[in-house]
């Protein structure tokens, strides 16, 4: 029987990558095709899931493919690279390490490290898959021989999933009429969440003086994320910047759908899945066109050249003066939703490594 | 979906024009931006500069030299507690065996960054005492000029650019003005509040800021072309590499750069010794440009001479009289240094 085995870093629950490879696992063995995972690492939640990826060898069969989820340095990635099996990379991209250079030094070794095992996998690979033609392009220029764009599998639960009734109505009483601009994903470097602090501000001096804006995700980088709070504080910010992380599919649901405008203004991004969440609960987006962001997009929101405060306060002034445009952005996002549905990225997946499989490893 | 795009472009050029009347208005005062920005810096690590960031840095290493063996014994149990103090006890030997060689070692590299500090801060004040002051601000360039020579040539060259284009020392506007006039997306950026004053009242999109920091905010290939003029004649060597660099990542690929400078000859010969004496950099020649721009993936369209031309024609008949000759080719030198075209314009256009 065909098989096609993932490798992964860490296999977490509520975790982008973690919740692709548990998609695509499934998917693959509803092809008809064998199918496990090998980590480095998984949580406790998920230990019945996955394997050791030492513990491959003894399991190895003629005719295995190896799938590599891709988005973070690992002793998997040396591990793959001295196997005979053909390999197929599914990159999530790396943050460059110049965001991190000076915030913090080890995380910027180790995304330094991660873009070095990219630099050494993708000659090797028979197939780079990548979740944007951004990503794809990175792979090319590291010499991965063939290519294929197929977006990240995303999780219908928190695309389409059921909102928590009663965060909604504690984020409604919380701030009543006020604007409220919201950004979900970690806290770090590239994803200039001092940016959005200064938007807001000018947004408050200009158009609002009671807007809100809504942080939700993990502050990975502590130094960053105090940075950006202290920022707040000294433009007197303190009580409209709302910081939340670990929240429930359904508690990040209401969230998607109170905010008023979903801002995006990060630099470097290989795909971004919140931009999906929030076409899922229909909030108009504002994003700044850098790395993927545009791809994703398309025409389903208002795509900003610069992330200059004044232009993100008049585009997020402008949906809020205007209930047509907000319901025409609404409708525009449900519509680009459509493109990433589940049932067609699983059925790319299978198509994209059925041409793979059968076929002799890459010698770089 | 070609509606739609229509629709969106409609709807960014109505949140540009509301920038420009804001600005206009006063409710964003020139400048405020970059304010902002440098505000964030303060409380970034990455906004401290040289020796504040290296003495911030070595104080890291001094806080993280010290290794502390007397491990926590709390605990939520009580079972718990007597478990870790009886670790804590048994392993006390052990743990300050290993951790006495891990601390020595820790102070010898932290005494070894001290002395390099020391060393970097000694050089660095020996090179502070060979910088030039700043230029007094009344000799700085002069911006850009819609009624210049060269105004022309540039709005030739960006014709049918349908991205942005942005004018670096834009002063008062008047080439940005020029290229809306003639159909180009035009905005421009100067370092001055004061320059920028006049275009702000009348509505232009201008942006109080150098050409250096702006760039620096705009994302790769955001930009159908750029007009350098002003400070590119007089920028650093070093600040040139970042120009150049910036220039080969924010314009579009066929995107076009229009570079206007003085000539070396005629800066030489007819700028205030102030000026020459304390500018940090001096004008470059055109074949210059070209070589740099070349390096980068650009390949120049055209060299245009302009400005001032005071050249002496030749005398007599250097044929036929051998003094005729000998007059022409002082002439000619003189005309080469003195009195040629003052200034030129490099259009180039990004191949990769």
């Amino acid at each position: 029987m065909t098989a096609v085995h993932q490798f992964v870093p860490a296999l977490l629950p509520r975790d982008a990558t973690g919740d692709h490879t548990r998609a695509l696992r499934d998917a693959l063995r509803a092809a008809g095709w064998e199918s496990d995972i090998y980590v480095e690492a998984a949580h406790d939640e998920l230990q019945d899931e996955a394997t050791y990826f030492e513990e491959y060898p003894s399991r190895a069969r003629p005719g295995d493919v190896l799938l590599y989820q891709l988005g973070t340095s690992s002793p998997v990635a040396e591990f793959l690279l001295g196997r005979d099996e053909p390999l197929v990379l599914d990159y999530h991209n790396v943050t460059p390490e110049s965001y991190y250079e000076g915030w913090e030094e080890h995380t910027a070794a180790k995304v330094a490290l991660a873009r070095e095992q990219v630099a050494a996998l993708a000659p090797h690979a028979v197939l780079g898959i990548a979740d944007s033609a951004f990503n794809a392009r990175e792979l090319e220029e590291l010499g991965c021989r063939a290519t294929a764009v197929v977006p990240i599998l995303v999780d219908d639960e928190v695309v389409h999933g059921a909102v928590d009734p009663a965060e909604r109505a504690r984020l409604a009483a919380d701030h009543g009429d006020a604007t409220v601009l919201l950004f979900v994903g970690r806290i770090s470097p590239n994803k200039s969440h001092q940016r959005l602090v200064e938007a807001l501000w000018v947004y408050r001096r200009l158009y609002d003086p009671a807007a809100r804006l809504h942080l939700v995700g993990p502050a990975v980088t502590p130094s960053y994320a105090e940075a950006v709070f202290a920022f707040a504080d000294e433009l007197g910010l303190s009580d409209a910047v709302r910081h939340a992380e670990g929240l429930t599919k359904a508690e990040l649901a209401a969230w998607y759908e109170d905010g008023d405008v979903f801002v995006c203004l990060s630099e470097h991004e290989g795909f971004c899945i919140p931009l999906l969440e929030a076409m899922g609960a229909g909030t108009p987006i504002v994003a700044l066109d850098a790395g993927a962001v545009g791809e994703t997009l398309a025409d389903a929101g208002i795509l900003l050249p610069e992330a200059r405060p004044a232009t993100v306060a008049a585009a997020v002034d402008r949906i809020r003066r205007d209930d047509d445009l907000a319901a025409w952005l609404a409708d525009a996002g449900r519509r680009r939703l459509e493109d990433f549905a589940a049932a067609t990225t699983r059925q790319r997946f299978v198509d994209v490594l059925a041409g793979v499989v059968g076929r002799e490893p890459v010698v770089a | 979906m070609a509606d739609r795009i229509r629709y969106l472009d409609e709807v960014m050029a109505e949140i540009d024009a509301e920038v420009r009347r804001r600005r206009a208005s006063g409710d964003l005062p020139a400048g405020l931006e970059r304010e902002l920005d440098e505000l964030f810096l303060e409380f970034s690590p990455v906004g401290l500069q040289g020796r504040a960031r290296l003495r911030e840095t070595l104080s890291l290493v001094d806080g993280s030299a010290y290794v502390d063996i007397a491990v926590p014994t709390a605990s939520n149990k009580a079972v718990g507690s007597y478990i870790k103090r009886a670790v804590r006890k048994g392993l006390g030997w052990y743990m300050n065996f290993i951790v006495a060689q891990i601390v020595k070692f820790a102070w010898s590299v932290s005494r070894m960054f001290h002395v390099v500090v020391d060393h970097i801060e000694d050089l660095e004040a020996a090179v502070d005492a060979h910088r030039s002051p700043d230029l007094p601000a009344a000799l700085q360039p002069s911006a850009s000029d819609g009624a210049s020579w060269w105004a022309p040539a540039a709005a030739e060259a960006l014709a049918g650019v349908r991205e942005r284009v942005v004018v670096a020392d834009c002063g008062d506007a008047s080439l940005v003005e020029s290229l809306l006039a003639a159909g180009v997306d035009a905005y421009g950026v100067d370092p001055s509040d004061l320059a920028l004053e006049p275009a702000l009242d009348r509505g232009v999109d201008v942006r109080a800021e150098g050409v250096l920091d702006h760039l620096d905010v705009v994302a790769d290939e955001m930009l159908g072309g750029i007009v350098l003029t002003g400070s590119v004649q007089w920028l650093r060597p070093n600040e040139r590499e970042r120009l150049l660099d910036l220039v080969s990542t924010r314009l579009a690929v066929d995107g076009t750069l229009v570079l206007h400078s003085a000539s070396p000859g005629a800066w030489a010969a007819s700028a205030p010794a102030v000026v020459r004496d304390l500018a940090p950099g001096h004008p470059l020649h055109p074949e210059t440009w070209a070589h740099l721009l070349g390096g980068r993936g650009f390949a120049v369209a055209s060299t245009i001479a302009g400005g001032e031309d005071r050249r002496l024609a030749h005398v007599g008949d250097a044929d036929a009289d051998a003094d005729a000759g000998t007059v022409n080719a002082v002439i000619d030198a003189i005309n080469d240094l003195l009195l040629g075209p003052t200034e030129y314009l490099v259009v180039a256009t990004r191949e990769r």
